[in-house]
């Protein structure tokens, strides 16, 4: 059961890097992006290319994963970040999508859709299988905690008041003189370069990548995170990307529980399920369960 | 000439999706990424009809149009109609999610299993250099006739006229008379019409399954956006093309990138020519 549980709360971390990424790009920034996956599955790739093909240590690999996903991030960005809303969006998943054909077929670079295998790993070797498992789970929870910290750092800085203006009218920060499109540039490539250093460490925790691991389905679990949670607000994004995480994995016990139900069927049952959250949460609850904290003005001290 | 004609017979099979895609976005400014779910609800409506009930194709096609329509309908209702006022993005998301309910929906209905219609087996008939299926035929015929009826309506009629009136601006068309609302419903059961023939006639071409409409909103998105979103005739000009574009990719490159072609010209076409082919520039700030 523990060891259960360490699996749970690691695989429940690189969710919340990647919603604590989109929430830097979309919670602050209202840049839409449904290509997460796709920088998640570059970092995976980029590291795994790095670490096995070209027999680095880890660390390249890390870094490697970052700076491309920094890059892809970028360009993305630049080549889109002029589009406005819908289309961002749509550019962006045809982003992820085209990742996703190049691992599925160029073979002699990712091996395809038979997997990837990767025996490098970031923690010394010979330690037993619990150790293991604590020491993956202890990275990630550093990565975690990294990826908050920037995040978080940055809402509070004057930038995130530049990104939030971004979000709700860009003439403004630029009737101001800022210039848009750099933040915009940054936001994206930064939550890009976190998504990809989520994947990197993925990639060496499971040990064996496929393109199936970076489906659409993955981001959308990690959009439910933050509209559930709470667009905008990082503690709102913890505690989404726990609900989420309680929701897929929990569901798994009905398969004894519910009669007539196979595992294929239940599948099913909980995307619906994450699809009618969505829906419902942005009807009803549109703020998410912790909304964004208001910004106080100051008010001018009494008797001055 | 034979690519051609496999051009043209992918381009009907997405000709009426997108142009109901095209009809929705432009009465109710958002891309909604239902389309692809809501042509295979059609596909497995019109399942439904022709393989266990045993109705003929014919018969059945229009079941599966009206599925699709009320699916659509329904979606409105509990999902998209509360959140008019909300903006496109949301809009866009949570037809993403009311995509995912649909299919797995379906998913859980039917089971994951491929399903075919009830088609008599046919040789291809040769006319010289070039072979062609009776289906491919029906298929390209029924496509051109519907899309060509919808033209006509819209273009002519009285209804058609308050449609564009209401796409323009919904305000000044109340304003001067246009049920706005009955508008709204029409626009929905013609273009949820549109979608389900859409996922018919790829029900022939294709194998019905619950993840159909993923691998369809792509080429449906990228020919409403070539051809200029909110502009019909665009969308069977942009259809045309992306089905030219699929089967040219095809010869020169691995098949397997043929999905990809959608989104490169998805791409291209926002860079290079954001309002499309046949649409009119939008006014921004």
């Amino acid at each position: 059961m523990t060891a259960y549980l360490v699996a749970i709360l690691t695989s429940a971390g690189f969710y919340v890097v990647l919603a604590l990424a989109l929430n830097l790009q979309w919670g602050l920034t209202g840049m839409l992006n449904f290509g997460l996956a796709g920088f998640y599955a570059l970092g995976a790739y980029a590291s795994a290319i790095t670490t096995e093909t070209a027999g680095l240590p880890f660390v390249a690999g890390f870094a490697m994963a970052v700076a491309v996903g920094a890059v892809a991030g970028l360009a993305v960005a630049g080549l889109s970040a002029r589009l406005v809303g819908d289309f961002l969006a749509i550019a962006t998943l045809g982003f992820a999508e085209i990742v996703r054909f190049l691992a599925l077929n160029e073979d002699w670079l990712t091996r395809g859709p038979r997997g990837f295998p990767i025996a490098t790993r970031p923690i010394p070797e010979g330690l037993s299988r619990e150790a293991t498992a604590w020491a993956y789970l202890g990275l990630v929870a550093a990565l975690v905690i990294v990826a908050y910290l920037i995040v978080e750092r940055i809402r509070t800085a004057p930038m995130g008041r530049v990104l939030r203006a971004i979000r709700e009218d860009e003439l403004v920060p630029a009737a101001l003189g800022k210039d848009v499109f750099r933040f915009k540039l940054q936001a994206f490539a930064l939550g890009a370069a976190l998504a990809a250093a989520a994947g990197s460490l993925y990639a060496h925790w499971v040990q064996s990548i496929s393109p199936d691991h970076f489906t659409t389905a993955l981001a959308i679990g990690v959009w439910m995170s933050l509209i559930v949670g709470g667009a905008g607000n990082n503690r709102g994004v913890l505690v989404g990307a726990t609900l989420v995480m309680v929701i897929l994995e929990g569901s798994r016990f009905l398969t004894g529980v519910v009669p007539g139900l196979d595992a294929e069927s239940l599948s099913a049952l909980r995307i619906a399920l994450i699809g009618v959250l969505i829906v419902v949460t942005v009807r009803f609850r549109p703020e998410g369960l912790l909304p964004e904290p208001r910004i106080r003005l100051e008010t001018p001290a009494k008797g001055a | 000439m034979q690519t051609i004609l496999n051009a043209i017979s992918s381009a009907a099979i997405i000709a009426p999706a997108a142009v109901g895609f095209t009809l929705l976005f432009a009465l109710f400014r958002f891309a909604n990424f239902a389309v692809g779910a809501l042509m295979t609800l059609g596909a497995f409506a019109c399942w439904t009809l022709n393989v266990p009930l045993g109705l003929p194709l014919w018969l059945a096609a229009p079941g599966g149009m009206a599925g699709a329509a009320a699916g659509l309908w329904l979606a409105d209702r509990l999902a998209y109609a509360p959140l008019r006022a909300a903006g496109g993005a949301t809009l866009l998301l949570v037809s993403i999610a009311v995509a995912l309910v649909v299919e797995n929906a379906l998913r859980l209905g039917y089971g994951g299993q491929i399903k075919g219609f009830d088609l008599p087996l046919s040789r291809p008939w040769l006319l010289g250099p070039v072979r062609i299926a009776p289906e491919q035929l029906g298929v390209i015929l029924v496509s051109a006739g519907a899309v060509a009826g919808v033209m006509l309506w819209l273009g002519l009629s009285r209804w058609g006229r308050a449609v564009r009136a209401a796409a323009d601006d919904p305000g000044l068309a109340a304003v001067r008379g246009v049920p706005v609302g009955r508008v709204h419903a029409a626009g929905i059961a013609g273009a949820g019409a549109l979608v389900g023939l859409g996922g018919v006639l790829a029900g022939v071409d294709l194998a019905i399954e619950p993840g159909l409409g993923w691998a369809l909103i792509i080429p449906v998105l990228a020919a409403a956006i070539l051809g200029g979103i909110g502009s019909p005739m665009g969308a069977v000009l942009g259809a045309l093309l992306v089905g030219l574009a699929e089967e040219v990719t095809a010869l020169v490159m691995s098949p397997s990138y043929k999905a990809a072609v959608g989104f490169v010209v998805i791409v291209l076409a926002l860079l290079l020519r954001p309002h499309g082919l046949m649409g009119r520039e939008l006014v921004r700030k």
